[in-house]
């Protein structure tokens, strides 16, 4: 009756699926060979699986079906070819549900021929698979868990020899269900090996030992990584942790958790890897900076992380941190001219055997990225782009956000995004501090400009006008007293050179750019200002006297180089000359000065 | 496709920033020395425009690599 049952259940399935019926009759798992590993909060099955084409036609894949009282804890599916002790060759491997089985369809490498064989390997992950039992203990308590399976492979062929071999966490089992053959010897069961098992055979089996190894999930994690073309890839993550096994029963006391060996299952401490060029880690959460945590550099090169939470985690209890670092460019993005792809894991170590229930991923591209194309190692959820606003932004950086549940270990793996970037949009965020500061420089401008007061003050307003005016006249006597000075120069050097023509020509230059300079005055200079006026003519008096000194000198200097007076003759002309030259010096000066 | 690396050695940051807001604020002194010893009379609005523009030139460029220094990749 029972063999009945299944006969017709398996008919229902190979038909429902759609798959070629012939096929399936065809493949006869000759040898199964089932690790069950228990040894953490996962549950990582490894099928060896030797399939043998018995029929007439090649097949070309053949179907793995998950148990469906636990296909919704899987989380990670993965079909290899097994040659010998080396393992490559990676499946593909479809998933779809018929009829409430999910159903992997794997597709071999090279079509079976048939009465020939082949290795296959075959491993899945499950999460939260485990479950406390009790459920509740107190701090002195160890944790028990019960593990519920199925003795036989689940599979919709037939199996000649199969064993199964469950590893656990501890030599110390509660109980476990006995199908015959099987033996526990030391902290692995093992079941079978069974011969000639009838497809999707089902044989109830739960096994009740203790694990004490962290039960920590992430509940929610959001990670942040945002690339910035000045050199930099930011990366953050905030993390919902929860201790998932056995809840603590009764009250929790520090001073039995520090004295003597109690809280087993509690986690203190646990450690992060993070990417090898990771700098500038910071640990922290709402309160701010937690700092228990030690960072180093690991002998493989990867940066270690050992982070301590404010408070041991019991069962059932939650902590919330951050976790951020920043990575060189030059670690995970590539570029050819304006075209970039960013190459990173999608998620990133948190701790060993973990668990992330839910994840979301954003990526923050410079702004003005654009042509965005994300390529996942494996199914995820792209949800709608968005835009994220952040220093010096204009219209926004767009967001690439990934959505995915229920990740393990074997899910940190790279993705890659390409993008179009133009390198030149990068001046923008520099020329936006510039304008700012312009901007600030023009309101002062202007400001300088607005006039307050409310009376009109005349007297100030002259007076400022006469001192810029005082100061223009100034200048230019300044500007002629050099020029003057240039000359005496000249005439010293003709003394000594006793080079006539030479001198000439300087002095021609030097009068000839004396007389182009002229002192610009307004029409109305001597309305205006009465008194500068007067000093202006008095220093135009003074400036002529000078000048007509120059002359006299410049004669007397050439008389005596050309022989027409002797030195003592000149000597006492140019001390006369001298002297009078003093006084014009002094009297200019304190006129210029005293404008 | 090659590693993409910044235009600018992000080492080199502390020591741009230092320089171009040093000589930015030269350049700030000098506006505002200016603007407020320059009267209605003798004020020059391209001279003030001028020093404005190769201040806030400085200071801009100055300010970003100073952002980038302390750790605000922008």
């Amino acid at each position: 009756m029972g063999f009945r049952i299944k006969v017709y259940l398996i008919c229902l399935f190979v038909t429902l699926t759609g798959f070629c019926t012939a096929t399936s009759e065809d493949i006869v798992i000759k040898n199964a060979e089932r690790t069950i590993d228990l040894t953490s909060q996962l549950v990582k099955i490894t099928h060896r699986l030797t399939l043998s084409n018995t029929g007439k036609s090649a097949v070309k894949s053949f179907n793995f079906p998950i148990d469906p009282k636990a296909q919704e804890k899987l989380s990670f599916f993965k079909a290899q070819l097994a040659d010998g002790k080396e393992s490559s060759g990676e499946l593909k491997a479809e998933s779809s549900t018929v009829k409430g089985i999910l159903t992997y369809k794997i597709t071999l490498s090279s079509a079976l021929e048939p009465g020939q064989t082949v290795k296959v390997l075959v491993g899945t992950v499950f999460t939260h698979h485990l479950s406390p039992h009790p459920a509740e203990i107190t701090q002195k308590e160890k944790q028990l868990v019960q593990y519920r399976g199925n003795a036989y492979i689940y599979t919709p062929y037939k199996v000649t020899t199969q064993t199964t071999k469950v590893l656990l966490s501890s030599s110390t089992v509660e109980s476990y269900t006995k199908v015959k053959p099987s033996s526990q010897s030391d902290s692995t069961i093992t079941y079978g090996p069974y011969e000639n098992i009838a497809p999707l055979s089902e044989e109830s089996i739960t096994i009740h030992f203790e694990n004490n190894t962290p039960f920590l999930s992430v509940g929610h994690l959001l990670r942040h990584i945002e690339v910035s073309h000045w050199g930099n890839i930011a990366v953050e993550e905030t993390l919902d942790v929860y201790h998932g096994g056995a809840k603590l029963k009764g009250s929790f006391s520090r001073f039995e958790y520090q004295r003597e060996q109690s809280g087993v299952s509690s986690v203190k401490s646990f450690k992060t890897v993070l990417p090898e060029l990771a700098a500038d880690v910071y640990y922290r959460d709402e309160i701010g900076n937690i700092s228990t945590s030690n960072l180093r550099q690991e002998d493989d090169g990867d940066v270690s992380l050992e982070l301590r939470p404010r408070f041991p985690l019991f069962g059932g209890w939650k902590t919330h941190y951050v976790v951020g670092y920043n990575l060189p460019s030059f670690a995970n993005l590539f570029n050819s001219g304006d075209e970039f792809v960013l190459q990173m894991d999608l998620i990133s170590h948190i701790f060993d055997h973990m668990v992330v229930d839910d994840a979301l991923v954003r990526i923050i591209l410079p702004e003005g990225a654009s042509n965005i194309e994300v390529e996942t190692p494996y199914a995820v959820t792209r949800l709608p782009d968005s835009l994220h606003f952040t220093y010096l932004d204009v219209k926004g950086r767009p967001v690439v956000e990934i959505a995915a549940k229920n990740l393990v270990e074997n899910h940190i793996q790279p993705f890659k995004l390409r993008y179009t970037f133009s390198r030149i949009v990068m001046l923008q965020e520099p020329f936006l501090c510039v304008l700012a500061f312009f901007l600030l420089f023009l309101t002062f401008i202007i400001y300088a400009r607005l006039d307050f007061s409310i009376t009109k003050d005349e007297t100030c307003d002259n007076r400022s006008r006469a001192a810029v005016m005082a100061e223009h006249i100034r200048n230019h006597y300044l500007k002629r007293s050099k020029l003057f000075q240039a000359f005496e120069t000249q005439v010293a050097k003709l003394k000594s050179s006793r080079d006539i023509n030479a001198f000439q020509a300087a002095a021609k230059n030097i009068t000839s750019d004396l007389r182009a300079q002229t002192l610009d005055l307004p029409s109305n200079f001597k309305s205006e200002y009465p008194q500068l006026n007067d000093r202006v003519t008095e220093l135009q008096k003074q400036d002529k006297a000078y000048r007509d000194f120059q002359s006299n000198h410049a004669q007397l200097v050439e008389r005596l180089v050309s022989g027409k007076i002797n030195k003592a003759q000149f000597a006492d002309a140019e001390a006369l000359l001298t002297k009078k030259r003093d006084e014009l010096v002094e009297k200019l000066n304190h006129l210029i000065n005293t404008l | 496709m090659s590693r993409y690396v910044s235009p600018v050695n992000p080492a080199v940051y502390p020591h741009l920033s230092v320089l171009l807001l040093m000589i930015g604020t030269f350049f700030t002194a000098w506006f505002f020395v200016y603007e407020v010893t320059s009267t209605k009379i003798t004020r020059d609005l391209s001279k003030e425009l001028f020093i404005a523009f190769v201040a806030s030139l400085f200071m801009g460029f100055g300010l970003l690599f100073l952002m980038l220094w302390v750790g605000i990749y922008v």
